[in-house]
């Protein structure tokens, strides 16, 4: 793995508005419109504020005790949560009234995900999967999955989703109740992301390794080396570059050609404690990197000479990071309940 | 490494079922103790107790690294715990319950293993309950109940009310042999005073080696010794029923009554007792002198009488392998009982031929780090399964400050503590695992001090 140094460059962040939850911070997610930001604090409610001016629009409930996901149906409207009442709620944005309560199945509801095509959610509570519609209607319960479901994510057209669980990830059609495919990892999968094409699965994991997994052959690429355990991937809107966490460097796998078995990653320096959140922009090549010491990095990715953008460090460890729909804001919240959106300029 | 203060301390809690687990719980979280404690309990949802919290959890272990039981981890922990530390009402203490057939180590080892949880949280205390009169069916045979002794940093024995004096003092021998580094208490309904189990601190290691002077010494092959003055002539060893057929036994001259002579007579007791035995019937003639191993056998019945013919007078030291008291034997001569002018007893080499035991080494002087890292690492990569747990108290050249270490199975946690100062520096460890070399350990230790 190279290393490369990068001078400090001009900021050229801009904040546009900052708040302060009072909460650690958990879920954090644009409406696909780009007019709303939602936050939902560990406490418990979910706050609603004008994506423009940081104004609040709506506090909503969310969970007695504790939320722990959210997301956005592809209509700005509803908003669906998770947490520890072993529920799941869907929320009318506008009004800021609940429109249904569902039961997930155990008493920690820990993912949600609504489809971004059609109408379907999926919420995972331990090893119980479930997929709803949008009006709170269970359409199916699958069958236990082998381990506690750590993750949920939806293919780009919505065909399918897949799960990450200990033992790798499975892969649904929503359509269908009966598993597509299984990619076995004796491991625990902790994440996955698909690449924006469907081609790639990548997975991080607790035994500090990436994997590959060939959507159609099942293939897998392993990436040993890891500091720690990954959960940070982010994927560049091209699927050309897997932007990987699990330790103080941004590593790079380049999936271009023959893809990134025995190839050498871009390998970021600047972080001084562990990376917990990377953020490729939607249509854009600027990456966005937050950690445990505070700080987010905005970097320029290419394959020559990726760059150091912009940077700001935040009081607490970075505990999100979305960008805007339109990619030219990205919305940073931190552990001491600091939200702030920043223009990229 | 993080400094243990700004970590919150968990403690983990095992014990069988029945040892009195949920009596200690419930007694923990209704006592009024002004402390918030979060208890991450087995088949249970969550709950809220006024200041406390009680949290399900479900038993869910993960291996890590191709199935190397030393890497195991519990997931659900580490999800419960990462969440619980986001909550803005910080918690004094959690505790976890482990169920009754639960192996303490993934639990332990959670928090070494994740990063997150050990910037957080440190290991406290592994808290054992032991139901002092149930485990005699369990402790011979269950290899959890014995893992769930040897993990332990602390040793409740519940139940005391129900078992007699005697038993408990041999059930309390019996866990020392087999864990010497636990505190043991006793108690009953699981009565016990808070700071007894939560926020122990865990380093207890200097205060283990008191506990039990003879566990720092080296082990011998035989119990007791007695010195006799005798004059030439014949005597008789007389030995009555006793729990073996046979007993081994040496008889070696002894220069003088001084130290230097005591110490040397028993290191050719040390080198008899690894030569062949010579088998001795009653009646026969004890053979005298260094590389002379008397095996003495029994009558079937009643007393056994073996003569010992003494040409030079003087002193001499008899070694036994067991307590002559266990045989009710003593030597006779002809018209007299000569009665020994001192004698000693020997921890034994193995007290009860236990497969989990304990060693514990010191050594003065400093190491030298590489080569006690090359040494560790290499022990556990060879017998990290089998060695379950290790605290140390560390020398190390160039450093003013004690380095302090504990570890379980494989997995390592250390930092420098208090400068050495006017103390004397050296290198305390304890070893607590399965079939441990007493030998090869102290070699091995041995081997890293700096030349």
């Amino acid at each position: 793995m190279t290393r490369r140094k990068h001078k400090r460059a001009q900021p050229s962040l801009k904040a546009v508005w900052r708040v302060n939850i009072d909460d650690h911070p958990i879920g954090l997610a644009w409406s696909p419109d780009g007019k709303r930001l939602a936050i939902a604090g560990v406490s418990g409610p979910i706050t609603l504020f004008d994506s423009a001016d940081g104004a609040v629009q709506r506090v909503l409930r969310g969970h007695a005790l504790d939320t722990m996901a959210i997301s956005w149906h592809k209509d700005s409207r509803l908003l669906a949560s998770v947490g520890q009442d072993g529920k799941a709620r869907l929320w009318d944005a506008e009004t800021g009234t609940q429109t249904s309560e569902m039961s997930g199945g155990a008493s920690w509801v820990e993912r949600v995900a609504f489809s971004p095509v059609g109408d379907w959610l999926v919420s995972a509570a331990g090893r119980k999967l479930r997929l709803w519609n949008s009006s709170g209607e269970l359409i199916r319960e699958y069958p236990d999955a082998n381990s506690t479901i750590t993750d949920i994510k939806w293919r780009y057209d919505g065909v399918q989703f897949a799960i990450s669980a200990y033992n790798g990830v499975v892969l649904y059609d929503p359509a269908e109740p009966e598993p597509l495919r299984r990619f076995e990892w004796q491991g625990s999968t902790l994440t996955l992301e698909w690449s924006p094409d469907g081609k790639y699965i990548a997975t991080g994991d607790q035994d500090s390794t990436v994997h590959f997994w060939i959507a159609d052959t099942g293939k897998d690429l392993q990436m040993w080396g890891y500091e720690t355990k990954v959960l940070e991937l982010a994927w560049s809107f091209s699927s050309r570059y897997l932007a990987t966490g699990g330790g103080t460097q941004v590593v790079i796998w380049d999936c271009s050609g023959a893809g990134p078995a025995n190839t050498r990653p871009i390998m970021l320096e600047g972080h001084q404690h562990l990376i917990k959140h990377l953020k490729f922009q939607r249509q854009g090549m600027l990456l966005a990197s937050g950690g445990n010491d505070g700080l987010l990095a905005i970097w320029k990715v290419k394959k020559k000479k990726t760059a150091l953008l912009a940077d700001a460090v935040f009081k607490a460890p970075i505990a999100n990071l979305a960008w805007s729909p339109d990619d030219r804001c990205i919305a940073v919240s931190d552990e001491s309940g600091t939200l702030s959106v920043a223009a990229i300029q | 490494m993080n400094t243990a203060e700004s970590r919150v301390p968990v403690t983990v809690l095992t014990g069988f079922l029945g040892s009195g687990k949920t009596t200690l719980l419930n007694r923990i979280l209704t006592e009024n103790h002004g402390k918030k404690i979060a208890v991450i309990e087995n088949e249970f949802g969550e709950v809220g107790i006024d200041n406390d919290l009680v949290i399900g959890a479900e038993e869910e272990i993960f291996e890590m690294n191709n199935g190397c039981i030393c890497c195991t981890v519990r997931g659900d922990l580490i999800r419960i715990l990462g969440h619980l530390m986001k909550r803005r009402d910080k918690f004094d203490y959690i505790m976890i319950e482990t169920t009754g057939m639960a192996d303490p180590g993934p639990v332990a080892q959670t928090f070494y293993v994740d990063d997150d949880m050990q910037q957080k949280l440190h290991l406290d205390a592994i808290v054992t309950l032991v139901d002092a009169k149930h485990i005699w069916e369990h402790i011979d045979d269950s290899d959890e109940a014995k893992e769930q002794v040897a993990f332990a940093d602390v040793i409740l024995l519940n139940k005391i009310d129900l078992v007699a004096p005697g038993d408990l003092e041999r059930l309390e021998a019996r866990i020392k042999s087999m864990n010497s580094m636990a505190k043991i208490y006793r108690s009953r309904d699981a009565v016990v005073e808070m700071d007894k189990i939560l926020n122990v601190g865990g380093f207890d290691l200097e205060r283990a080696l008191e506990i039990d002077p003879k566990f720092m010494e080296p082990e011998y092959p035989f119990e007791w010794s007695g010195i006799y003055q005798l004059n030439a002539g014949t005597y008789k060893w007389m030995m009555g029923d006793g729990p073996d057929p046979a007993m081994g036994a040496a008889l070696l001259p002894l220069a003088n009554m001084g130290l230097a002579a005591q110490e040397a007579t028993l290191m050719d007791a040390v080198l008899t007792f690894s030569e062949d035995e010579q088998a001795l019937v009653a009646g026969e003639m004890m053979r005298l002198g260094k590389g002379q191993y008397n095996q003495l056998v029994l009558n079937e019945n009643g007393e056994t009488v073996f003569n010992v013919a003494i040409e030079q007078p003087g002193y001499y030291q008899l070694f036994t392998e067991h307590h002559p008291d266990e045989f009710d034997a003593c030597l006779r001569g002809a018209d007299s009982v000569p009665d020994p002018l001192k004698t000693r007893e020997y921890k034994p080499d193995h007290e009860h031929d236990e497969e989990v035991s304990s060693v514990g080494i010191t050594i003065p002087g400093d190491l030298q780090l590489e080569k006690l890292n090359g040494w560790l690492s290499q022990l556990l990569r060879e017998q990290g399964q089998d060695i379950f747990r290790m605290k140390g108290v560390l020398s190390v050249r160039g450093w003013d400050k004690r380095f302090v270490f504990q570890a379980v199975h494989m997995l390592f946690d250390g930092s420098p503590d208090r400068p050495w100062g006017a103390e004397r520096r050296q290198n305390k460890m304890i070893f607590i695992g399965r079939n441990l070399d007493r030998d090869a350990l102290e070699n091995g230790f041995r081997e890293c001090l700096a030349s």
